[in-house]
C-alpha cells in the first residue's frame, strides 16, 4: 500500500459508495462520500508529487491482467515526473469541482448518479495518466470516454443533451479507431505493449518500413500519426472537434472538469508520454504541429462571434489545446505540458465562473440576456478577470510563462512549421483577448438585458441576479490562486534552466531537436510580441463594446459572408452532415429495409428461426417418460458409437 | 507394509466419511430435530476437508496398492466437489425446512455422496473407479427420491436407480474387457502398456473403452445416455437438483478425463471419434431441446447436457490444453449453476415454490437484485463475453481448433448461438414481460449471498481469470506427465 | 490317474456319509412320528404368503426391509470366512481393515435400530 495506491482508488471508491448505494445512503452522504475521498486525493497528489521530483520515478506493480502467449499485460501505476504533474492536475481540479458541485447542483434530483459519475471519471482519467503500457492506457481512455458520454448527456430528458453525448461518443470512435489501430500496430512492431519496452526499442525502428496494400510506409511514422488520430479525437482537434461545443450540453462542473481540465488534455498528455516515438518520426512531429496551429487559429476565430457564455469558453479550449499541440510538434513537450498544467486551473477558473454567473442568471447562458451583472455579482467579476488576464497570457499571470514559452518554442525552431504555428499562434493570441474581453464587457458591463419568458424557477418574472455561495465560491479561489501562482511559481523547474533535472527521463528530447533550448535565446521583440499581442485584443474588445457599443453589430452587417461562416464554425458541421451523416443514413436505411429485411431476415433469421424452433419441438419429444424408451435408448447409443467405430476406425 | 504415511493422502476422505458416520449417530441419538445442526456440521466438515485437500503431500502420490492418486488435478477438482457441494448444502437450509424434508440423513447422504466423489476424483484403478462410482451414485438415488411421499420424486427416484443400474452394468462390462484384453485395471500399468503408441490395440479392448466412456457418459449425461437427465432434474426436490447440477457433475467430469486421459492418452486416435459424437450430440440436443421448456427446472436439464457438451470438446481434444479447458469449464459451470439455482429456490410465491419460467415475468420491477443476478448467470450460460461463461467455452473451443477439431468448434459455436435464445427469453421474460404474482420478498439470506457471490465471480472472471487459469494448467499438467 | 483320484477319496466317504444320514433323518419321522395332518400344516412356509398367486398382489413391505437388512449381514459374513482363512499372511494391517469394515456396519446396525428398522411392530 502506498500513497500513490491511495491516490488512485479513493476516488474508485468514492465512485462506488455513491453509485451503488447513493439512494440507499442519501444524498448527502453520497455527497461527502465521494467529495472526501476526492480532497484527500487531491491532497496526496502535491505530496506525490514532491515525493517524485526529489526521490524520482517509481512503478507500483498491481497485478497481471492478461498473460496470453506473448502478450502479456500487468496492471501497474507508473508514476513519473509527467504522471506526477498530471495527477497534480487532474486530482485538484476533480476535488474543487466535486467541492463546487455541491453549490452547483444543489437543485438536482440526482446528485449521487452526478457525483458518482465525476469520481468515475476521476478514477478513469488516473489510470489513464498512470498506466504502464499501451492498453492500460486504452482501458482509461475508453473510461474517460465512457464517462464524458455519461456526463453530457447527464440530463438525459433533454434531446440536445442526449444529442451531444451521442455526437462526443461517435466523434470519438473515429480516433480511437485510430488510436486501437495503433496500439495493435506497436504490438506487432514491438511484440510489447509495455511503455519501457516499447521506448527502449524505438530507435531500433528508424527508418524501417511495412508494406501495406502495396505501399511502403515508415514504420514510427505510421505509428505515431494513428496514435496522434486518438489524440486528435480525444483533444477536439480541427477535424475531429466537432463534439466538444455541443459537450457544453453538459452540467457546467463537467465542462470545466472533463473538458477543459483533464480528459480533452489526455491528447497531449499521450504525446508527451510517447515522446520516445515522436521524436524518431519527424513527419508525425511535423503533423502535429500544423494540425496544432490550424486548430489554434480555427477555434479562435469562431470564439469571435459565439453567444452562449460556455460555448466561447469551449472554442477557448480548443484553441489552447491547439496551442498545446504545436508546442509538442516543436519537440518543446515540457512547455506543452505546462501550459497543460496552467491552462487547468484558468480554464477551470473560467468555466466554474460561468457557472457562477449562469448560477446567478438562474440557468440563463446567452450572453446577450447578460450585461451589467458586475454590481451584482462582484466576486465572481473579479475572478473572472483573473481568469481572463491569465488566458490572455498578461504578464505575471500564470498563461503568461506557458503560452510565452510555446510560441517563443515555435519561433525558436526555425522551421517552415515553426514559423507557421508562430504567425497563427501570434494572431489567435490576439484573438484571445479579445473574445475573452467580449465575454467579460458583454456579460459584466453594459446595460441589463432582460431576459424574456426564461424563467426555469417558477419564481416571480424578475429577480436580482444573486451572488453564489461560499461552497461554490472557495473552489474560485483556489483555482484563482493557481491562475494567478502555477506560473511564475513552476515556471523554473518546469521549462526553465533546470528543465532537464526537472523531467529526468520521462520525456525524451533529441539533442538535434532544440527548440526548446532556442526559445530561451529569441530576441527582445519576440518575447514581447504576445503581450502586445493581447494588449491589442482587450483594446479592440474595449473599443467595440464599451466605447462604441453596437459595433460588432454593424461590423457583422458589413461582412455577412464572414460573420455566417465565423457563426457556423467555418461549417464544419453542415459538412460533416452532407458527407458523412446523410449518405451513412441512407445506406443505413437501405440496409436495414432491403439487406436486413428482406434477404438476411426472410432468408436466414426467420426462416432458420422456424426450423429450429420445429426442430426443437422434435427434441423435446424424444422425452417420453417411459423407463423402457430410456433404457432402450442408452443400448442404442452403444451400438451405435460401436457400430461407428466399426465402419470408420478399421481403415487403419 | 502399513504406515502412517500411507494414510496421508486418504486424510480428507477418511475426514469426511468418519464425520459422516459421527453425524449420523449423532442424528439418530439426538433429541428433538437435529437436521439444523447437522446440515450446518456438515457444511463446516466440507469446508475443513477442503483445507485439507491443499495439505496432503504435494506433487504425485500412489497409494493402497497404486489404487488411490493424489495430484494437483484431484486436488483442483475435489475443491470444486467440496465447493459444490458445500453450496449446495448451504441453498437447501431453507428448503428442507419449507418442503417438510427436514431429517438429518438428508445432509449425512450428501456427505457419503460427497466422499464417492473424492473417490471417484482419485481412483487410478478402474476397481477404484467403480467403489467410488457407486457409493456416490446409491446416496443419489436416495436423495433423489427423497421426498418419500411424493409421485414425481419417487419417480425420479426410482427412474434414476433402474439406468444408473444399466450404466453401471455398461461400466463394469467395459472394465472386464479392457481387463480381459490388457491385462491389468491399473491406470498407470495400462498407461505403461499402450505408451509410445506401440502395441496391437485389439477390438476387443476398444469395445472396452466405448462400453467404459458409455456408463461414464451416464454420469455426467452426455447425449445418448443423458434421459434420465430431464426426468430426473424436475421431479426431484429443488435442492438435489441443485446438488445433482454441480458437485457430481464436476466429479464425473473428472473421472470421465481421467478415466480416459490417463491410462489411454496414447490411444488418442481410437477414443477421440467417440468422445466427439458425444461432445457434438450433446451440444446439439442441449440447444435445441431446452427451447420448447416452461419448467425452468428441466430448461436446466438440458442445459446442462449442452455444456456438459461443450466441457467433452475440452477432453475430445485430447491434448493438456483440452484438459485445461475442461477444467476451467467445470469451474464457471459451477458457479453459474450454483448462482441460478439459488435463483430458482427463491421462486417462492405465497402458495409455495413455483418452477414455471412464466412466474418469473417482470421480476426485473419486483426484485431488481434477483433480476440482475438471474441475468448474469443467464448471459453468462449463454457464453456472452465478457462473462465467465464466455472464456469457459473459449478455452475449450481453442483446444478444439488447435487440435484441428474444426466440425465439432462450429458444431460448438452453433449450438450456442441457437442456445442463446433461451437463456436471454429469460431475461427478456424478467425485464420486458408484465409482472404476476410476486415472490415472497425478501429472499433468504443464505441464497442472496450465494447469488451474490456467484455473479460477482462471473462478472469479475475477466478482470482476476489467473487464479483459474493457472490452477486448471496446474490441473492438467499432472495428467500428462 | 490314481494319485488324482485317491485324493478325492475323502470327499467320496463325506459324500456316502451325507447321504446316508440325511436319509436316515429323513425317513425315521415318517416312521416313529405321530401323524395329524391338517391343511395349514401341510401347506409350503414361504414368509406368510401364497407361494403362488397373482404376482401383483400386495403384502408387507417390512418383508423387504428385513431381507435387505439380512444380506447385508449375510455378504458380512462371506467376507470374513476368507479373510479369517487368510488372516495369518495379511497381518496386522489385513486385520486393521476387517476391523473397520465391521466398525462401519456397526455404525449401519445402531442407526437402524435406534431408528426401529428391526421392530416388527
Amino acid at each position: 500500500m502506498t500513497i500513490f495506491h491511495l491516490i488512485v482508488f479513493l476516488p474508485l471508491l468514492g465512485a462506488i459508495v455513491a453509485g451503488l448505494f447513493g439512494r440507499a445512503i442519501g444524498d448527502r452522504a453520497a455527497m461527502a462520500a465521494t467529495c472526501v475521498p476526492m480532497v484527500i486525493a487531491a491532497v496526496l497528489s502535491w505530496v506525490g508529487f514532491y515525493l517524485i521530483v526529489h526521490g524520482g520515478p517509481v512503478l507500483v506493480p498491481l497485478f497481471t491482467w492478461i498473460d496470453s502467449g506473448s502478450f502479456e499485460v500487468s496492471w501497474a501505476l507508473k508514476v513519473d515526473q509527467l504522471t506526477a504533474v498530471m495527477l497534480v492536475v487532474v486530482n485538484t481540479v476533480s476535488a474543487v469541482v466535486h467541492v463546487y458541485s455541491i453549490g452547483y447542483m444543489a437543485e438536482d434530483p440526482h446528485k449521487p448518479r452526478f457525483f458518482a459519475y465525476l469520481s468515475l471519471f476521476t478514477f478513469a482519467m488516473l489510470m489513464l495518466v498512470t498506466s504502464d503500457n499501451f492498453v492500460q492506457l486504452y482501458f482509461g481512455w475508453e473510461g474517460v470516454g465512457l464517462c464524458s458520454y455519461l456526463l453530457i448527456g447527464f440530463w438525459y430528458e433533454r434531446p440536445s443533451a442526449n444529442a451531444a453525448a451521442i455526437k462526443a461518443f461517435v466523434v470519438n470512435r473515429v480516433g480511437d479507431f485510430g488510436f486501437a489501430l495503433g496500439i495493435m500496430g506497436i504490438f506487432l512492431v514491438f511484440g510489447s505493449v509495455s511503455f519501457d519496452t516499447v521506448f527502449q526499442a524505438a530507435p531500433t525502428q528508424v527508418g524501417k518500413t511495412i508494406h501495406f496494400l502495396g505501399y511502403d510506409f515508415d514504420v514510427l511514422t505510421t505509428l505515431c500519426l494513428l496514435l496522434f488520430l486518438g489524440a486528435m479525437g480525444k483533444s477536439a482537434q480541427l477535424g475531429l472537434h466537432t463534439w466538444l461545443p455541443d459537450a457544453m450540453e453538459g452540467p457546467t462542473p463537467v465542462s470545466a472538469l472533463i473538458h477543459a481540465a483533464t480528459m480533452v488534455t489526455a491528447g497531449v498528455f499521450m504525446v508527451a508520454r510517447c515522446s520516445p516515438l515522436f521524436e524518431y518520426a519527424p513527419t508525425a512531429l511535423a503533423v502535429v504541429g500544423v494540425v496544432g496551429a490550424s486548430t489554434a487559429i480555427f477555434a479562435a476565430t469562431v470564439g469571435l462571434v459565439q453567444n452562449d457564455i460556455k460555448r466561447v469558453i469551449a472554442y477557448s479550449t480548443c484553441s489552447q489545446l491547439g496551442y498545446m499541440f504545436f508546442a509538442a510538434g516543436m519537440s518543446a513537450y515540457p512547455a506543452a505540458i505546462f501550459h497543460l498544467f496552467t491552462h487547468a486551473f484558468f480554464k477551470a477558473l473560467l468555466f466554474l465562473g460561468a457557472g457562477s454567473v449562469i448560477h446567478a442568471m438562474h440557468h440563463e447562458q446567452d450572453m446577450r440576456n447578460m450585461g451589467g451583472l458586475a454590481k451584482h455579482i462582484k466576486i465572481t467579476y473579479v475572478l473572472m478577470w483573473i481568469g481572463s488576464l491569465a488566458l490572455a497570457g498578461l504578464p505575471f499571470f500564470s498563461g503568461y510563462f506557458s503560452k510565452d514559452m510555446i510560441l517563443e518554442a515555435a519561433f525558436g525552431a526555425h522551421s517552415t512549421v515553426g514559423g507557421y504555428a508562430f504567425v497563427l499562434g501570434m494572431l489567435a493570441a490576439v484573438l484571445t483577448a479579445f473574445y475573452s474581453w467580449r465575454l467579460l464587457f458583454m456579460t459584466f458591463h453594459g446595460p441589463r438585458h432582460e431576459a424574456h419568458g426564461h424563467d426555469a424557477h417558477g419564481h416571480d418574472a424578475h429577480h436580482e441576479p444573486h451572488e453564489s455561495p461560499q461552497v461554490m465560491l472557495i473552489p474560485l479561489y483556489v483555482l484563482a490562486l493557481g491562475a494567478l501562482f502555477a506560473g511564475v511559481v513552476f515556471a523554473p523547474m518546469m521549462i526553465g534552466e533546470h528543465m532537464h533535472e526537472f523531467w529526468g527521463k520521462s520525456i525524451l528530447i533529441l539533442e538535434n531537436h532544440t527548440a526548446m533550448e532556442a526559445a530561451h535565446h529569441v530576441p527582445l521583440w519576440v518575447k514581447l510580441l504576445p503581450i502586445g499581442a493581447g494588449l491589442l485584443g482587450i483594446f479592440v474588445a474595449f473599443q467595440m463594446y464599451i466605447r462604441k457599443p453596437g459595433s460588432g453589430a454593424a461590423l457583422a452587417k458589413v461582412n455577412p459572408g464572414l460573420y455566417q461562416f465565423l457563426l457556423h464554425k467555418w461549417y464544419f458541421d453542415e459538412l460533416y452532415d452532407l458527407i458523412f451523416v446523410r449518405p451513412a443514413k441512407w445506406l443505413g436505411y437501405k440496409l436495414w429495409k432491403e439487406g436486413d429485411g428482406r434477404v438476411i431476415d426472410g432468408m436466414g433469421p426467420d426462416n432458420i428461426a422456424l426450423r429450429v424452433a420445429q426442430l426443437a419441438k422434435r427434441a423435446a419429444g424424444l422425452q417420453s417418460g417411459y423407463l423402457f424408451h430410456y433404457a432402450f435408448a442408452m443400448l442404442a447409443g452403444v451400438a451405435i458409437l460401436v457400430t461407428y467405430y466399426f465402419t470408420t476406425m478399421m481403415g487403419h | 507394509m502399513f504406515v502412517a504415511k500411507d494414510l496421508a493422502p486418504l486424510v480428507p476422505e477418511l475426514f469426511v466419511a468418519v464425520s459422516a458416520m459421527v453425524l449420523l449417530l449423532y442424528g439418530v441419538f439426538a433429541k428433538g430435530n437435529p437436521t439444523r445442526t447437522v446440515v450446518w456440521a456438515s457444511v463446516l466438515v466440507l469446508v475443513v476437508a477442503l483445507v485439507l485437500v491443499w495439505q496432503v503431500p504435494a506433487g504425485r502420490q500412489a497409494v493402497l496398492s497404486g489404487m488411490f492418486v493424489t495430484d494437483s488435478f484431484t486436488a483442483v477438482m475435489k475443491s470444486l466437489v467440496l465447493i459444490g457441494s458445500a453450496v449446495s448444502l448451504v441453498l437447501s437450509v431453507g428448503f428442507i425446512r419449507q418442503e417438510e424434508m427436514e431429517r438429518f440423513e438428508f445432509p449425512v447422504l450428501l456427505l457419503l455422496a460427497t466422499v464417492g466423489m473424492m473417490m471417484m476424483v482419485s481412483a487410478n484403478d478402474l476397481i477404484s473407479l467403480y467403489v467410488g462410482l457407486e457409493l456416490q451414485s446409491l446416496a443419489l438415488y436416495v436423495v433423489a427420491a427423497f421426498r418419500r411421499d411424493s409421485e414425481r420424486s419417487t419417480e425420479a427416484g426410482l427412474k434414476y436407480f433402474v439406468l444408473g443400474a444399466l450404466s453401471s452394468g455398461m461400466l463394469l462390462y467395459g472394465a472386464s474387457l479392457i481387463y480381459g484384453f490388457a491385462g491389468s485395471t491399473n491406470f498407470t500399468d495400462l498407461a505403461k502398456l499402450f505408451a509410445g503408441g506401440h502395441g496391437h490395440v485389439s477390438v476387443g479392448l476398444v469395445v472396452g473403452i466405448v462400453f467404459l466412456a458409455a456408463g461414464l457418459a451416464f454420469k455426467v449425461s452426455a447425449v445418448p445416455f443423458h434421459m434420465w437427465t430431464p426426468d430426473v432434474y424436475e421431479g426431484a426436490p429443488t435442492a438435489v437438483t441443485a446438488f445433482f447440477a454441480s458437485a457430481p457433475k464436476v466429479a464425473a467430469m473428472a473421472l470421465f478425463v481421467r478415466a480416459i486421459i490417463s491410462p489411454f492418452g496414447a490411444l488418442v486416435a481410437e477414443w477421440q471419434q467417440i468422445i466427439i459424437l458425444l461432445a457434438g450430440a450433446s451440444m446439439l440436443l442441449g440447444a435445441f431441446a431446452a427451447i420448447w421448456q416452461k419448467n425452468i427446472k428441466r430448461l436446466m436439464a438440458y442445459s446442462s447436457i449442452g455444456h456438459v457438451g461443450f466441457a467433452l470438446v475440452g477432453l475430445a481434444a485430447g491434448t493438456s490444453e483440452g484438459v485445461r479447458g475442461v477444467v476451467v469449464y467445470m469451474a464457471v459451470y459451477l458457479a453459474m449453476t450454483l448462482g441460478t439455482f439459488a435463483c430458482i429456490l427463491a421462486m417462492r410465491q405465497k402458495n409455495g415454490l413455483v418452477e414455471g419460467i412464466d412466474d418469473l415475468a417482470g421480476l426485473a420491477r419486483t426484485q431488481p437484485g434477483m433480476a440482475f443476478a438471474l441475468a448474469v448467470f443467464m448471459f453468462s450460460l449463454a457464453g456472452v463475453p465478457p462473462l465467465a461463461g464466455f472464456f469457459g467455452k473459449f478455452y475449450v473451443f481453442m483446444a478444439a481448433i488447435n487440435a484441428k477439431l474444426y466440425v465439432l468448434s462450429v458444431i460448438g459455436v452453433l449450438s450456442s448461438v441457437v442456445g442463446a435464445f433461451y437463456y436471454l427469453r429469460i431475461v427478456k421474460i424478467m425485464y420486458f414481460d408484465a409482472p404476476g404474482e410476486p415472490f415472497l420478498h425478501p429472499m433468504p439470506r443464505e441464497l442472496g449471498v450465494v447469488a451474490a457471490v456467484a455473479s460477482l465471480f462471473t462478472l469479475l472472471f475477466v478482470v482476476f481469470p489467473m487464479p483459474i487459469l493457472n490452477g486448471a494448467a496446474m490441473a492438467a499438467k499432472a495428467l500428462f506427465p | 490317474m490314481d494319485a488324482l483320484l485317491r485324493e478325492y477319496l475323502p470327499i467320496l466317504i463325506f459324500l456316502g456319509l451325507a447321504i446316508g444320514l440325511a436319509a436316515v433323518m429323513g425317513l425315521v419321522p415318517f416312521i416313529t412320528a405321530r401323524q395329524k395332518p391338517d391343511p395349514e400344516k401341510l401347506s409350503t412356509y414361504e414368509c406368510g404368503f401364497e407361494p403362488f398367486s397373482d404376482s401383483r398382489k400386495q403384502f408387507d413391505v417390512r418383508f423387504y426391509l428385513v431381507a435387505i437388512l439380512f444380506i447385508i449381514f449375510d455378504l458380512e459374513v462371506a467376507f470374513l470366512f476368507p479373510w479369517a482363512i487368510s488372516l495369518g499372511e495379511i497381518g496386522p494391517f489385513g486385520f486393521w481393515s476387517m476391523m473397520v469394515f465391521l466398525g462401519v456396519l456397526t455404525v449401519g446396525f445402531v442407526y437402524e435400530w435406534k431408528k426401529g428398522a428391526l421392530e416388527w411392530e
